[in-house]
């Protein structure tokens, strides 16, 4: 039992990376995200995924920033604002502080994570806006494990990883904390394909990506991540399947790349 | 049989209509084409027995301002993000807030070597 396990944590980490050597602190990449409506695809929202460095009295950390904004043809019909935070260690993008705040079409909604790492656990404030106007607060503590993350660092990681050391078929797992829960995400690597995007043509690794017992994304190999095959590991394009349809997410631009 | 084709075609003629001034204009060439086969259909039922061709031919100008719109915004629709001030503002009051959040929190000097 015990090499078996051994083996397992070995297979699992041929394609895991400790140091930072993709996310630069002035980095800007910004997507066009589309939703699936009866086979034609319609332009919703941007996504925007930025980078930069904090400094507090102690230490410099790397703020790890997404916001998505609807095109404002569809702001009177369904508007979103969404940010989401984290903060995290610029050299192994450990995150210390999460934070969302959520607006969507008047749905207002905060969460903050503040991780403690010595004794693994997550204190989480969740903020809740009543239909009333008033709003209304609760605060957990959360136990969870030494490896685990928020959504935006394990975007973050993904990149992060030596996907140019590891054999198609590989997988990785990422533990994350989501509405106060913990999950296993799953990071298979599909093979390389080279796709066109806005940037050009490039060769990018396939990655498909699935959670376990959940769901948020349906399907097995339906939501894919094609990250280009260089050093920045750009995410190009993105295909997701959620309950509600399928949309996908394309490249517009990308700025500041530390490679 | 006729009237039944012709009502269709109808509904669908508005629906296409409808759907070409909103923002999911895109939808309205399903509508669009649907109404246009009905619309084929009735001329073809209307030949065979002698009556109004005016309901039908109502259907097709529709369907033919329907599509022309939708096409036109296919081609020359541009998106761009809304007002984000408040977005850009409440990012600002954030990472103030999180510097006061990260100076309390206990940073793993591991981390950071």
């Amino acid at each position: 039992m015990r090499y078996l396990i051994l083996i397992i944590s070995l297979f699992v980490s041929t394609i895991s990376s400790a140091q930072n050597t993709s996310i630069g602190a002035n980095e800007k990449l910004t997507f066009s995200a589309s939703y699936n409506m009866s086979g034609l695809l319609t332009e919703l929202a941007e996504v925007t995924m930025e980078t930069s460095e904090v400094k507090t009295s102690t230490s410099t950390l790397l703020r790890l920033k997404c916001t998505a904004a609807t095109y404002s043809k569809w702001d009177s019909f369904f508007k979103i604002r969404d940010l989401y935070e984290s903060y995290v260690s610029p050299k192994s993008l450990r995150p210390y502080l999460y934070k969302r705040d959520i607006n969507e079409g008047g749905y207002e909604k905060f969460m903050q994570y503040k991780f403690k790492r010595k004794t693994n656990t997550v204190e989480s404030i969740k903020r809740k806006k009543r239909s009333d106007g008033s709003t209304w607060e609760e605060k957990k503590k959360i136990k969870i494990s030494s490896t685990t993350k928020d959504l935006v660092s394990t975007i973050y990681n993904i990149r992060n990883l030596d996907i140019h050391k590891a054999t198609p078929g590989d997988s990785e797992v990422f533990k994350v904390v989501f509405d106060n829960e913990e999950f296993s995400l799953n990071v298979k690597y599909l093979n390389k394909e080279t796709i066109n995007t806005n940037l050009g043509r490039k060769e990018c690794y396939k990655l498909a990506i699935s959670i376990n017992n959940s769901t948020v994304l349906k399907g097995n190999n339906d939501n894919l991540l094609w990250l280009t095959a260089d050093a920045n590991k750009i995410p190009v394009y993105a295909k997701f399947k959620i309950p509600v349809g399928s949309g996908e997410l394309k490249i517009k631009s990308a700025t500041g790349l530390k490679n | 049989m006729k009237k039944l084709v012709i009502i269709l075609g109808f509904i669908s003629a508005v629906l296409a209509v409808v759907l070409a001034v909103t923002p999911l204009f895109k939808i309205a060439f399903i509508p669009g084409v649907a109404a246009l086969i009905l619309g084929v259909v009735a001329i073809y039922f209307s030949k065979e027995k002698q009556g109004s061709k005016k309901t039908i031919q109502l259907i097709f100008l529709l369907t033919i301002i329907a599509l022309a719109l939708t096409t036109y915004k296919s081609v020359f629709d541009t998106v761009e993000v809304g007002n984000t001030e408040e977005l850009i503002e409440k990012e600002n009051e954030s990472q103030e807030d999180a510097i006061e959040e990260l100076e309390g929190l206990e940073i793993d000097e591991s981390d950071f070597e």
